[in-house]
């Protein structure tokens, strides 16, 4: 600190001044320092400038997810139609596997929809780095929009299909041994319910872009923990049905993802075991809050990693 | 390394010797440090297999393999951390427009990309003003997009707003020469046409810092004439300017200071003449007189 100039235009005239105090130098010529996290509250701002940034990539992906097909964007509503059609046929026709329900089809078909949106936004969080390395090695833009983006794309294709959700269960009430749905207006709840869904999702995939990110060998084992996720979440059956262990039972039902589950057959079935619960509400919005807090964090903590090959 | 790939002939071949004119890239006054590189260490990993022995070379036993295994040392299955950039210190002045050289493998595109902060340091420090952009190798962003949702999504995300992107569209448009391509996927274009889109994208923001790596080697001549002077332009507005080329020609004409880089440190510094001439005479030699 020995030099003391007049101007500071004249401080740091010469390289060699520079390199000797280069952090003072960075200091006082407003140069900030490249390849190191930013803080939470500067991360957060920045993200929260790309919105449109965010917007813009989720929009596209979901348009370019299905442009090679004959079909296009059709198969964003027959893939989720098609998935719960076989889970249909299989669980609730031949395995029969609806004890203490009284419309099999609509629980499926809640379950299925809901669980693919979740078990989906999980996956494409987990290869949102892995998968976008152009995008992170030529621009630099906080990685959190990366996540955020694939579960809004994901959510903009989810839309239209809830619509074919909602037609299937109307259809239902016209099956054999299945009781009709009403449709009243508690099915405006499905929207609350979707989007504690989406703010919980969000959350995970955020968790999982980190992981796979920083050990790509994680993304392997995803398909194994949403298959089992699905099974233990009541997707298919109810299943508290199937285990006697209060402890459990209560474990069971009140994670996180058989929450949101629960949520959106609140709002769209009419299940006598499905009643309208506030503490339900609380208990989804209490996790979707949680995850979205903690991933995000999680999430910055390995920001300035992102890229490294 | 080989040698023939650095052969005295084949330096020049991207560029026509009546593309760009002889004298160096105009002079203007420098200004205060925009980049200020202290002292910087770059690693980076690299998943996969480090290779076995060739055949005929001694292989370990069986036991041997397993023990390895076991220790979590599996050779075709690890991490591999490559020491890329070794030192390296300088620092950079607005108005700037520095040519980095130097062999493959000498670090050049790892360096640039530890100054545009997608790659962290593993030691030692960068500064710089405003947000770099780099325009790499690859110059595509998403490739089953089209061109119009690239410059939508580039220019968001170098922090223009779509309103202004969309003002700009037709400016980028224009610049990048792709005319009804715009709307096709990006998969569907040419070389050089996704590197002169990059190029209008990276360079519509009027970026503080832009760099460089490798991206104009498949322009032609006349998108070369363009890109050199919208540099200037950027230039005399007080930008800096990083360019990796393997072409001596592109950097007499684009830059006014060069740094040859060599196994990851920086082996001169200086102005474009001396630079070259040492680097010429270094590379005729096949590269072997260290």
């Amino acid at each position: 600190m020995s030099l003391t100039p007049a101007r500071t235009g004249d401080a740091f005239a010469t390289d060699a001044e520079v390199l000797a105090e280069s952090a003072r130098a960075a200091r006082e010529l407003g140069l900030h320092q490249m390849g190191v996290r930013p803080t939470l509250r500067t991360y957060i701002v920045e993200t929260w400038r790309r919105r449109q940034f965010v917007h813009s990539l989720a929009i596209s992906k979901a348009y370019a997810e299905n442009q090679n097909n004959y079909l296009g964007q059709l198969w964003a509503v027959l893939n989720p139609a098609l998935n719960a059609i076989v889970y249909v046929i299989i669980f609730g026709f031949i395995l029969k596997a609806d004890r203490g329900l009284e419309n099999t089809v609509a629980f499926i078909v809640v379950g299925t929809f809901i669980y693919r949106f979740f078990s989906d936004s999980v996956t494409a969080g987990a290869k949102s780095i892995t998968g976008n390395l152009n995008l992170v090695r030529s621009l630099h833009f906080p990685r959190a929009v990366l996540p955020l983006s694939a579960v809004l794309s994901l959510l903009a294709s989810l839309l239209p299909a809830l619509a074919v959700m909602l037609a299937f269960i109307v259809a239902s009430g016209y099956f054999p041994n299945s009781e009709p749905v009403p449709i009243t207006a508690r099915w405006l709840l499905l929207v609350p319910a979707v989007g504690v869904t989406y703010v919980f999702s969000t959350g995970i995939a955020f968790m999982t872009a980190r992981a796979v990110a920083n050990v790509p060998d994680l993304m392997n084992t995803i398909p194994f923990i949403t298959r089992m996720l699905m099974y233990a979440s009541g997707v298919l059956f109810p299943i508290g049905h199937y285990v006697s262990n209060p402890v459990l039972t209560g474990i069971l039902d009140y994670q996180p993802v058989a929450v949101v589950l629960n949520l959106a057959r609140q709002a769209v079935t009419d299940e006598p075991n499905i009643p309208l619960d506030p503490v339900m509400w609380a208990v989804g919005a209490g996790w979707a809050i949680l995850a979205l807090v903690i991933g995000f964090v999680v999430f910055w903590r390995a920001e300035a990693r992102y890229g490294r090959e | 390394m080989s040698d023939t790939e650095f052969s005295a002939e084949e330096i020049d071949f991207e560029v026509d010797a009546e593309d760009l004119p002889d004298a160096p890239a105009s002079q203007t006054p420098l200004g205060a440090p925009s980049v200020i590189v202290d002292d910087l260490h770059v690693s980076y990993r690299v998943f996969g297999s480090r290779g076995r022995p060739a055949r005929g070379a001694a292989q370990p036993s069986r036991v041997q393999r397993l023990i390895t295994k076991a220790r979590g040392m599996d050779p075709t299955a690890g991490v591999t951390e490559v020491k890329a950039v070794r030192g390296v210190s300088f620092v950079a002045r607005h108005g700037e427009s520095i040519g980095i050289v130097g062999t493959n493998g000498s670090g050049k595109s790892t360096l640039l990309r530890a100054l545009a902060g997608l790659i962290p340091p593993a030691a030692g420090t960068v500064y710089v003003s405003g947000t770099p952009s780099l325009l790499g190798v690859n110059a595509v962003l998403m490739k089953q997009l089209t061109g119009e949702r690239n410059i939508m999504i580039g220019g968001l995300a170098l922090g223009l707003s779509v309103k202004e992107v969309t003002e700009r569209f037709d400016e980028i448009v224009d610049f990048a020469g792709i005319g009804d391509f715009v709307y096709l996927p990006m998969k569907a274009y040419s070389a050089g046409m996704s590197a002169r889109l990059r190029f209008a994208i990276s360079t519509a923001a009027t970026p503080d810092i832009l760099m460089i790596d490798e991206a104009l080697a498949t322009g032609d001549a006349a998108f070369r004439q363009k890109s050199r002077e919208r540099i200037d332009e950027i230039r005399q507005q007080a930008g800096t300017i990083f360019l990796v080329s393997h072409s001596l020609a592109s950097v007499k004409a684009m830059c006014n200071r060069v740094i040859w880089l060599d196994k990851g440190q920086i082996r001169m510094d200086g102005d474009v003449e001396t630079v070259a001439r040492a680097y010429r005479r270094f590379t005729r030699s096949g590269g072997a007189d260290d």
